[in-house]
């Protein structure tokens, strides 16, 4: 755990209420922002910094990720923000009069002080093709099917030219709603992975070919301009310059664009997994910070049609899991509590004072403290305050980006437990396999590197005796098998022994 | 040998708690025991097997028996063992591991003419009949010279000049499980990813190597079936069955079921729907050792609900007649595990496998009218006659009739008799299966008792034809093309002669696909064509050409032509084996794109900017649009 000896020092000027949540994990991980919403946040930095050549570098040293974000007015307002555009084509029979209404329509585009689309007409053969174009983006959108404000719509990301950030209702600024800075964490994870090179080797030419197809379709609908509307961001803050699991996402990523696989097949994963790993890094750290002393575990039920000791035992992981981050923010204060500077000050003249001052610079919170001027209220204050304010989000990323990507569900119970869906172990399968392996093999690579139990032999090492029954472990991971054969990812030789396999792999040796 | 002793012994092959007569092993002390002679039949492996090691080879290499647990593994080995003049005391050992010298010729080439022994080499022959039996148990260390005998075995494996060879048994796993505990040498490490690769890639060798892996798990089943079967029923126990003369409610007498279940297992019609069904397994992927098939066909003949371990000793008969429960003895529920507690038969693969068919729960309005209405019917009668009256034993008989008046006349409240004579009905669509004669077959809709409607179809018109060296017909595989239309594109389209290509615009396997990216013809046309044929492995296989050198593959298995053919015909599929078969098929349009992304890269061609939208016609057909845009 030496990660935790090197955290970095908070970030001048920020507009946090206190520093735990951000000081443990970061500026920061947020619930609401679902695993896409955070790949496409992660996807302006890159394409940003790529554009400026200093991807996955931190050139001005840690947290002073600075960056340009766009926002594609024009392109929005014709996909999300122009209801008319179907009922025109359908009431309207002359092409010239189709465009003129709806030119006309769309004169209060969102967001646009002049809105001009005449850029439009000459781009295409007719409105009918237009309309179809726009039809098609519309239906590959992300969240674009929700009912979400038009500015919460997403263009699936083709390409450097579909990327835009959240914006409010009228399009007037970014209100952090839904891009709150996961996607800044996950670029910054990977800014420090030792396999960024070759991570970036692979990602620039899937992403950044600006001649695809489909992202030229995207820059078709919009103008062209010198001065491309956008604003600056910046304010993102990992603590460790070093943690485990910037390797391992970077790892995994490779391997699935190593895969080469059709057209955009690849994203789904990279998302999936990027969320995955948000998770991990989240629980490993707050059992570090916390202490916990027991194996960090994640039992894994293959739904099973009936209850079962693995449901169960799952079951009680989950929460165990689910109560780890509030533990590491009380741990966090019962440290500063502890320290010798605390300690020191709480028998000193004016102890108030020295304690709130230590507050102050330690977790940035005290200038509005009201209450009994004591070290103790003090900070048993901050301790509810704290704990009142993770749970309203820190508290709730295991729980919904695990349902997110699939790793907890509620299926076929009341409770939720860890029960994989079938694209997740995909995206765990293909990112884990060169070519094929034997599916003991590949359990015990999922136990060692996400803590994740599927069979009795993992179990048997690191559950309690009394939550072990070797019966229904093999049965869970019998299960497992029949899934992936079913997904075409499994060959079953005979009897107990079966190959897990990577149908993307490369042939040529 | 009296009929009694024969009668017992053939139940210690059915599934008894304690069935000696499952392992090589204790088959022979069992047999001696009882005065009785073991079924015996030659494996179709076996000349193979044993040709790699008498004089048909001059330069014997090592040889791994691989299979599922009753593939008859340890039998080959001992056929060797026997053929090679092994003495046979060894054999009747405990000793897993066991050796033998034999004499080759030294050129590695011929077998010379004499006998002069400087033309002979001496080579030492390995013999480990059980793999798990002899490798230290899991967690234990290795003895040092076993670790030694299977160095010896990779190195050998790779050494044209070695003197030592090795034959050894071991289902795949253990293999896998042992060659994964030996320490990283050169040697294991490369024969272990040459075993895995066997045994993954189905191959029996590789070129530059000295081995040969023979998986047993991969033979035909029905032909060993056919095996099976005939030395069951041909076996000399039978004649002393009928020469003892036996009285009326005598075992062997005329209303003995054992008897009956004998003469009617032995009638050719029962043989081949039964073979269908084995065959049927194997063609979905579901293998069957011989342990199951003898298993299966001692279960036929013994079985009935009400005796000890479900199966009649030649003792119960008598109390059976008297009883008046025969026809609980029927072959037809037998065959397909029906007198065994649920619990048992789901545990036993071969009627797992069978159950899968739901073979007496699903019907026909037809099948349902004969055997309701059927009696007396101006249509019907004459098949009810002929198909259930015939039979007085497993037919229809007075229960029968009464539960069927009292279902007919039956008030609602009648609940438990009417679910008394729905599974009679059960019991009446299972001797269907196996009396309605193929020339009734298609009117009847014999395949549609079991879940598998096209099953009938698959084997007589694709998998026969295809052995025959034929073409299928033309409609069958319109029939496939317009089911991989539906799936690829996600809409009810009827096009049937060319393969569309379609995608959403960002994943390949989205359910509904409205961008078309080409078209492949099935009539030949530059290159392009949609075949079925038989892969090397004797599996139908539907192949989809792009170009000369471009192509992919599907295997065309039980489970994939029905869920194709029934998505042509009806458009959807009741939930059971869609997703699976659905996810298979998507994954085989992602690979279909790949290939020709990679024609298309071939060819130098780029994407063009344009999109060509899919739509379906009231008719049903593909109309797609194209869709330009000006840069």
């Amino acid at each position: 755990m030496t990660y935790l000896s090197q955290r970095l020092n908070p970030l001048e000027n920020v507009d946090s209420s206190m520093w735990i949540d951000e000081a443990i994990w970061g500026h920061m991980l947020y619930d609401e922002q679902t695993p896409w919403l955070i790949y496409l946040e992660f996807l302006n930095v890159l394409f940003d910094h790529h554009s400026r050549g200093i991807a996955f570098t931190e050139p001005q040293g840690f947290n002073k990720l600075k960056y340009w974000a766009a926002w594609r007015l024009e392109l929005r307002n014709i996909l999300y923000n122009s209801p008319r555009l179907f009922q025109i084509r359908v009431g309207t029979t002359n092409d010239q009069a189709r465009w003129r209404e709806w030119h006309k329509s769309m004169s209060r585009a969102g967001g646009i002080d002049q809105p001009d689309f005449s850029y439009l007409q000459p781009r295409f053969h007719s409105f009918d093709d237009f309309a179809d174009v726009v039809e098609l983006l519309r239906s590959t959108g992300i969240e674009a099917t929700t009912n979400k404000r038009w500015t919460s719509k997403y263009v699936f990301p083709y390409g450097k030219d579909c990327v835009f950030e959240d914006l409010d209702q009228n399009a007037r600024t970014n209100d952090r709603h839904f891009f709150r800075r996961s996607g800044e964490l996950l670029y910054l994870m990977l800014c420090r992975s030792s396999l960024k090179e070759e991570l970036l080797s692979l990602l620039v030419p899937a992403l950044q070919d600006e001649s695809a197809p489909w992202n030229k379709l995207v820059r078709l609908l919009q103008p062209e301009t010198a001065n491309p509307k956008g604003a600056e961001r910046a304010n993102a803050f990992l603590p460790y310059p070093f943690h485990p699991t910037y390797d391992a996402l970077a790892q995994d990523w490779i391997a699935i664009l190593k895969l080469h696989m059709p057209g955009y097949d690849a994203l789904p994963h990279l998302v999936n997994l990027a969320a995955f790993h948000l998770v991990q890094y989240q629980l490993r750290v707050a059992r570090d910070v916390a202490g916990v002393p027991t194996p960090f575990r994640i039992v894994c039920e293959l739904v099973a049609p009936k209850k079962t000791l693995v449901r169960e035992v799952s079951w009680d992981l989950y929460q165990e899991n689910n109560l780890l981050s509030t533990q590491a923010i009380t741990a966090y204060i019962d440290a500063v509590e502890q320290s010798d500077e605390w300690q020191y000050a709480k028998t000193q003249p004016g102890a108030f004072v020295r304690c709130r001052n230590i507050l102050r610079t330690k977790v940035l919170w005290g200038d509005d403290y009201e209450a009994a001027s004591n070290p103790e209220d003090l900070i048993n204050t901050l301790r509810f305050a704290a704990k009142q304010r993770h749970k309203q989000h820190g508290a709730e990323i295991h729980r919904n980006y695990g349902r997110e990507i699939g790793l907890v569900s509620k299926r076929g119970t009341l409770k939720l437990r860890y029960a994989p869906n079938d694209d997740l172990l995909k995206s765990l399968l293909l990112a884990n396999l060169p070519v094929r392996m034997e599916l003991h093999q590949f359990l015990a690579l999922l136990w060692d590197r996400y803590a994740l139990i599927f069979g009795d032999r993992e179990a048997e090492v690191v559950l309690p005796k009394a939550e072990f029954d070797k019966k229904s472990f093999q049965a869970n991971a019998r299960r497992l098998e029949y899934r992936l054969a079913s997904l075409g990812l499994l060959k079953r030789l005979s009897d107990g022994c079966a190959y897990v396999l990577n149908p993307y792999a490369r042939k040529d040796k | 040998m009296i009929a009694k002793d024969w009668l017992l012994f053939l139940r210690q092959y059915a599934p008894v708690p304690r069935n000696d007569n499952m392992y090589d092993e204790t088959i022979q002390r069992s047999a001696q025991r009882a005065g009785v002679e073991p079924i015996l039949f030659e494996h179709p492996a076996q000349t193979h097997v044993i040709s790699c090691f008498n004089q048909d080879s001059a330069d014997p290499v090592s040889v791994i028996l691989t299979g599922t647990a009753g593939d008859g593994k340890t039998h080959l080995c001992r056929q060797v063992w026997i053929a090679l003049r092994g003495d046979p005391a060894l054999w009747g050992s405990d000793n897993p591991y066991l050796s033998l010298k034999y004499h080759y010729p030294k050129d590695r080439t011929t077998w010379p003419e004499t006998q002069d022994p400087n033309l002979y080499r001496e080579v030492t022959i390995h013999f480990i009949r059980d793999l798990s039996g002899w490798a230290p148990q899991q967690g234990s260390a290795w003895d040092q010279n076993k670790l030694d005998l299977l160095l010896r075995l990779c190195r050998a494996i790779f050494d044209p000049a070695s003197d030592e060879v090795f034959l050894i048994a071991a289902n795949d796993g253990q293999l896998i499980e042992c060659w994964r505990r030996l320490p990283d040498a050169e040697p294991v490490v490369k024969a272990r990813s040459l075993l895995e690769k066997l045994l993954v890639e189905d191959h029996q060798t590789e070129k530059g190597t000295r081995l040969k892996m023979f998986n047993l798990s991969r033979w035909d089943s029905a032909e060993i079936f056919d095996r099976a079967y005939s030395a069951l029923l041909e076996h000399p126990g039978w004649a002393t069955c009928t020469q003892e003369v036996p009285g009326e409610t005598q075992v062997f007498g005329p209303k003995c079921p054992i008897r009956r279940n004998y003469e009617l297992l032995q009638t050719p019609l029962v043989h081949s729907r039964l073979r269908s069904l084995i065959q049927l397994c194997d063609y979905n992927g579901l293998h069957l050792p011989i342990r199951q098939l003898l298993l299966l066909l001692s279960n036929a003949i013994l079985g009935h609900p009400d005796c000890n371990d479900h199966l009649m000793r030649p003792s119960d008969v008598p109390k059976l007649i008297r009883s008046g429960t025969l026809s609980k003895a029927s072959l037809f529920n037998n065959i397909l595990g029906g007198n065994l507690s649920d619990t048992r038969r789901q545990s036993i693969t071969i009627f797992d496998y069978f159950d899968r068919f739901q073979l007496g729960y699903e019907t026909s309005n037809k099948v349902d009218n004969i055997l309701i209405f059927g009696e007396g019917d101006p249509h019907f009668g004459e098949l009810f006659n002929s198909l259930v009256r015939s039979d007085p034993l497993y037919g229809a008989d007075e229960a029968f009739f009464a539960a069927r008046d009292a279902y007919i006349a039956g008030g609602e409240d009648d609940e438990k008799e009417s679910k008394e004579f729905l599974n009679m009905l059960v019991a009446q669509r299972r001797g269907l299966f196996f009396r309605i004669p193929d020339e009734l077959a298609e009117t009847l809709g014999l395949w549609e008792l079991s879940v598998f409607r096209f099953a009938g179809e698959y084997l007589s018109q694709v998998i026969k034809i295809l052995r025959d060296g034929q073409c299928v017909k033309r409609p069958i595989l319109s029939r496939l093309v317009k089911g991989l239309n539906r799936i690829f594109t996600g809409m009810l389209i009827n096009s049937e002669r060319e393969i569309l290509l379609a995608t959403s615009g960002n994943y390949s396997q989205a359910k509904i696909s409205r961008l078309l990216v080409d078209r492949v013809s099935v009539e030949p046309r530059h290159g392009e064509r949609v075949a079925l044929s038989l892969s090397n492995s004797g599996r139908a296989t539907l192949t989809v050409h792009l170009s000369d050198t471009i192509e992919e593959n599907l295997e065309l298995n039980l489970v994939r032509y029905e869920f194709l053919s029934r998505i042509a015909t009806e458009g959807a599929l009741p939930a059971s084996f869609s997703k699976e078969c659905y996810e298979d098929l998507l994954a085989f349009k992602t690979r279909l794109l790949s290939a020709h992304k990679t024609r298309r890269d071939t060819d130098g061609a780029s994407e063009g900017l344009g999109l060509r939208i899919l739509n379906v016609t009231s008719q049903g057909l593909p109309e797609d649009r194209f869709v330009e845009v000006i840069t």
